[in-house]
């Protein structure tokens, strides 16, 4: 069992009145699924990916990852907690303007501490695999947006998560561009890494083992 | 890491270019001033610190109290200097020196006459007891014993003896004033360190015997204080400081002559620090030819460094965290790639620490150049080579993380503090939280400037005041000429005074002592014997011929000038007719006042004029012919006016004038002195300050300046979207500027508020100094306001015009 979810509720106050964001959300994710979450504008896909990447908070519920409760533990060690098993790969690729492309692949490694002769070895690995090698020195501004994204993946790889959370990866591509990083996605599942995303597109969800429909926050099926 | 950290700091430089210069500019300013002053304060800290057991020696100084106030000596009576090793048992070693003017000195074998040879003193063994000097050859426990002895220091043995080694300059003979013999016994090392203590030539006390001041200096009494006589002190490890200075007053008062208890004078002996030498303008140092450090100029100089680098500080805050929102996008994905709050602050530091360093770079080149402009100020010793000293490095250091931190830590917090996944969802890229700090540093930075113009208005007011406020005599257009010091002949200066008499440029012509108004008073008491009782005053002196009053434009109010040049007879000012109890100038007349054993007669009284800097208000004066002329002739000027259409030829004139000197004294070097250019210099100190507070008032104004600009920019940009629409709507060109600098014209008025009251404390205390000062007049505020504002207008209009003048529908289309 990677992850585990157990009656999750998140809200807001509006007006006095509780908006639920995400209503009694329970899940259950094995290692090397690749799970679809659909739902439309607003359902909660993102804030669901959120707390899964543990970048934001719920008041109610159990959220275990690894064995580890992850609504008890503090910042800094459910920090540490992603930075070691979870890649994030965003809609608007999030690279960082003032990095070239070898320098935003590199940033994570730098976060962990790893030492420069190994981390020159990683980068170099996934440029490779990814192709890129030829642009590694340019920014994300001289990129097309498919080589931003796969900039984005290949960044969120980097590190050797478990997880990978896409939040409407190709929300930004054209349907060709789509395509390709769909099925880099499921190749990187069939080796293993367990994969999170969230789409409106019915074909993209396809791609994953498992479709969870979101609408209001609850879960339907 | 910390690659990777230097790497985007720098990047993030360069993309924001003018937020960046803006940012190292004002550091630059802020650390060129602090660097230059930082250095003189160094400098004038490390006076002397080097003696063995420095801090257990004192010089013992003397204050005269009376009734109308303390003068101060750093003498003390010869015979003190006999008992005190012996009488007080805190004392270790006591130094008594005298130090001395010679005319001239000759080396034997030498041909040439060095003349008035400066830092000569006649001492004894007990001076190197105190003072630890290196012995380069002779020993200090026999160097000085018996008459006709001299030890030099290397530096002055070279220049008598040039090419000789210290064991071979003694034995040489050095004549002194063309009859004392003395024969060179030691050669000392000079201090390699920074030092008051410039003596250079050390005669054995006895050789003194054969000088014409022999009693003054070897014997004295109790009841005289020449200032040459000075007393230094080595106390004992443990000395009682309390007892000592209780001692001391004893033997004060034991030694109060009869006159002084009649009229409430005591002289008071206080032990004055070693440290203390370098800064107490009461005592003075020995080197006449530099004054005292002021430790009051000092610290007002720590305060101006310190408000410059804090007002740079507050532009580095206040423009990273106006920016905050465009780098929040950056925070955001670094936090999401698992990046800790504190290694995003540690970033952030480091980007200030990169941004300091370039600051720190320019400043160097600034501050040599400040180092030049401030030249005047800066002691001549100190050169800006003494940076590379370790204290200074370190100090530098430590100046730069400090302001790393002070200018880094806060928007480093606030950027980190930003929650990922709401910057991500674009709900927090209108980051206005912090808006409420910048307005405040905002305010305290322009009241800083303000400050500073409200009192560079002020001084500069007070000097114009100073300088042409009528001082009751003539001072344009005339000028005198000194006579050298050591000519005593009379004959001499009366052929010169008849050469100049007979320039047809000159309109009037007179002999007599200095102008009206000058650095130097003569004073004595007299008594007058008035009906009600005895009255004691301390009377100023001029001297002067028979055209010396006319000449000067001096007015009489009743009787006459003097009838001759010599004769005895005062004319005295309306502060002395006051003070000595007259309702009316002829009251006046014909009265008898007691100048020592003469009986002096009041023949005329003068219109009051100022005899000093305005500082000081008008003392009881009187003007007299030279009446001691037999002994010493006070008639050392030869006082000359121009007459009204000489401004042409002034240059010719003063050719034939100076022909005419040295005709008379040839060799000598001539100088005429302009009475109002004398005049001015009485104001130095205060157009020091007002240069001072030029310079403080436009780099202040620059850093502020530089920081609004930033603002502005970042506003207007922030505000493109609104401007269109109001533009869109039918807003005008002057509509749109009034709204985008009304928010900071609000500030800048709000920092005058704080600002004026402010100012006028520290200015009144200012000029509490003067006997005579301008008023506070409402335009200097109105004037540095209304100067604030308009130049506040004229940056942000630089920004909004063009703002506002954008095309509405570029401005919009990006949405």
């Amino acid at each position: 069992m990677l992850l585990q979810l157990n009656h999750i509720y998140k809200w807001v106050k509006q007006g006095g009145k509780r908006v639920f964001l995400l209503n009694d959300i329970s899940l259950q994710v094995e290692e090397g699924k690749f799970i679809s979450i659909m739902g439309p504008s607003g359902s909660g896909k993102s804030t669901l990916l959120n707390v899964v990447g543990m970048l934001d908070e719920f008041q109610e519920g159990e959220y275990n990852f690894l064995d580890e409760s992850v609504h008890a533990l503090k910042e800094k060690h459910r920090s540490r907690l992603y930075k070691e098993y979870i890649g994030f790969v965003f809609q608007a690729y999030y690279l960082i303007d003032e990095l070239t492309v070898y320098e935003n692949i590199e940033t994570p490694l730098l976060y962990k501490n790893i030492k420069s002769s190994e981390r020159k070895a990683l980068v170099a690995d996934i440029l490779d695999r990814f192709n890129i090698v030829g642009k590694k020195d340019l920014f994300p501004s001289q990129l097309s947006g498919g080589q931003q994204q796969l900039v984005g993946i290949a960044r969120a790889l980097i590190a050797k998560p478990k997880l990978i959370l896409a939040d409407e990866p190709t929300g930004n591509l054209n349907s060709k561009q789509g395509e390709e990083i769909m099925q880099l996605f499921k190749e990187l599942n069939q080796e293993g890494v367990t994969i999170i995303q969230a789409t409106h597109s019915e074909a993209n969800a396809e791609y994953g083992n498992r479709i969870i429909q979101l609408l209001d926050g609850s879960m339907r099926a | 890491m910390f690659k990777n950290y230097i790497k985007i700091a720098w990047r993030n430089i360069w993309k924001n270019k003018l937020f960046s210069a803006i940012n190292i500019i004002s550091l630059a300013i802020g650390l060129s001033a602090s660097f230059v002053i930082g250095l003189m304060v160094y400098y004038d800290f490390t006076f002397d610190k080097f003696h063995k057991d420095g801090d257990r020696i004192y010089r013992v100084v003397s204050e005269f109290q009376s009734a109308e106030g303390s003068f101060y000596n750093s003498a003390v009576p010869v015979p003190m200097c006999n008992t005190v090793e012996e009488s007080f048992t805190a004392v270790d070693k006591a130094a008594y020196f005298y130090t001395w003017n010679a005319v001239n000195v000759k080396p034997q074998q030498s041909s040439q006459v060095y003349k008035d040879p400066d830092f000569v003193m006649f001492t004894e063994a007990s001076f190197f007891e105190v003072f630890d000097y290196n012995w380069l050859a002779g020993h200090a426990s026999q160097a000085l014993e018996g008459p006709g002895k001299v030890v030099l220091t290397q530096n002055r043995a070279t220049k008598y003896f040039p090419n000789l080694k210290p064991e071979e300059v003694v034995g040489n003979f050095l004549t002194y004033n063309d009859s004392i013999q003395t024969v060179v016994t030691g050669v000392v090392a000079d201090f390699t360190e920074r030092t008051d203590l410039i003596f250079e030539e050390f005669i054995s006390l006895p050789t003194a015997a054969q000088t014409n001041q022999a009693e003054g200096i070897l014997k004295g009494n109790w009841d005289w204080t020449n200032s040459s006589s000075q007393l230094f002190l080595k106390l004992n490890p443990n000395a009682d400081l309390v007892a000592l200075n209780q001692q001391l007053k004893s033997l004060s008062e034991k030694h109060q002559s009869e006159e002084s208890k009649k009229f409430g004078q005591l002289q008071v002996y206080h032990l004055q620090p070693l440290a203390d030498l370098h800064f107490n303008e009461d005592y003075g140092k020995f080197d006449f030819s530099s004054a005292t450090a002021s430790k009051g100029v000092l610290t007002s100089l720590i305060y101006i460094a310190l408000f410059l680098i804090a007002l740079g500080c507050f532009n580095f805050i206040n423009l990273n965290t106006a920016q905050a929102s465009q780098r929040a996008k950056e925070i955001g994905i670094r936090k999401t790639l698992g990046s800790s709050r504190s290694q995003l602050v540690f970033q952030f530091l480091g980007e200030t620490l990169l941004l300091t360093l370039m600051a720190a770079v320019i400043s160097i080149f600034l501050a040599v150049w400040l180092f030049e402009v401030f030249k005047e100020y800066i002691p001549q010793g100190l050169k800006i080579s003494l940076v590379a000293s370790p204290i200074i490095l370190v100090f530098i250091v430590l100046l730069l993380i400090l302001i790393t931190l002070v200018s880094g830590l806060y928007p480093g917090l606030v950027l980190s503090g930003f929650k990922p996944i709401k910057v991500l969802k674009g709900s927090q890229n209108q980051q206005e939280g912090k808006a409420g700090l910048r307005k405040v540093l905002t305010v305290l930075q322009f009241a800083v400037a303000q400050v500073f113009i409200i009192s560079t208005l002020l001084v500069g007011k007070q000097i114009h005041f100073l300088i042409t406020k009528d001082m009751g005599f003539k001072k344009d257009a005339v000028a005198y000429i000194s006579t050298p010091w050591h000519e005593q002949s009379f004959s001499k200066k009366e052929v010169l005074y008849n050469k100049l008499k007979a320039l047809p440029q000159l309109d009037e012509v007179s002999l007599g002592g200095m102008p009206p108004a000058s650095f130097s008073t003569h004073s004595s008491s007299i008594l007058y014997q008035s009906k009600t009782g005895e009255v004691k005053l301390d009377l100023e002196q001029i001297y002067g011929d028979t055209s010396y009053l006319d000449l000067y434009g001096i007015e009489l109010l009743a009787g006459r000038s003097i009838l001759n040049d010599t004769i005895e007879e005062y004319v005295i000012n309306e502060t002395a007719m006051k003070a000595l109890g007259f309702k009316s100038p002829e009251e006046a007349l014909q009265q008898r006042v007691l100048n020592g054993g003469a009986d002096i007669p009041i023949v005329g009284v003068m219109r009051d004029f100022n005899q000093r800097s305005l500082e000081s208000s008008i003392k009881p004066m009187a003007f007299t012919g030279d009446i001691s002329r037999s002994n010493y002739s006070q008639f050392r000027n030869i006082h000359f006016s121009f007459p009204a259409a000489a401004e042409k030829s002034l240059g010719q004139t003063l050719d034939k004038i100076k022909a005419s000197y040295l005709e008379v004294y040839p060799d000598q070097e001539v100088e005429v002195h302009f009475v109002d250019e004398s005049i001015s210099r009485f104001y130095q100190r205060e157009q020091r300050l007002s240069k001072l507070l030029n310079w403080a008032t436009g780099l202040s104004v620059v850093i502020s300046c530089l920081g609004l600009f930033g603002l502005v920019i970042y506003t207007t940009n922030r505000r493109t979207k609104e401007i269109g629409i109001r533009k869109v709507l039918g807003a005008s060109l002057l509509q749109l500027n009034l709204l985008l600098c009304k928010e900071f014209l609000i500030l800048v008025l709000i920092a005058f508020v704080l600002a004026a009251p402010v100012a006028t404390w520290f200015l009144r205390v200012w000029l509490q100094d003067f006997a005579y000062r301008t008023n506070l007049s409402w335009w200097i505020f109105a004037l540095s306001a209304l100067g604030m504002i308009a130049l506040a207008l004229l940056i942000m209009s630089v920004r909004t015009v063009a703002t506002a003048m954008k095309n509405p529908v570029k401005s919009l289309r990006t949405e």
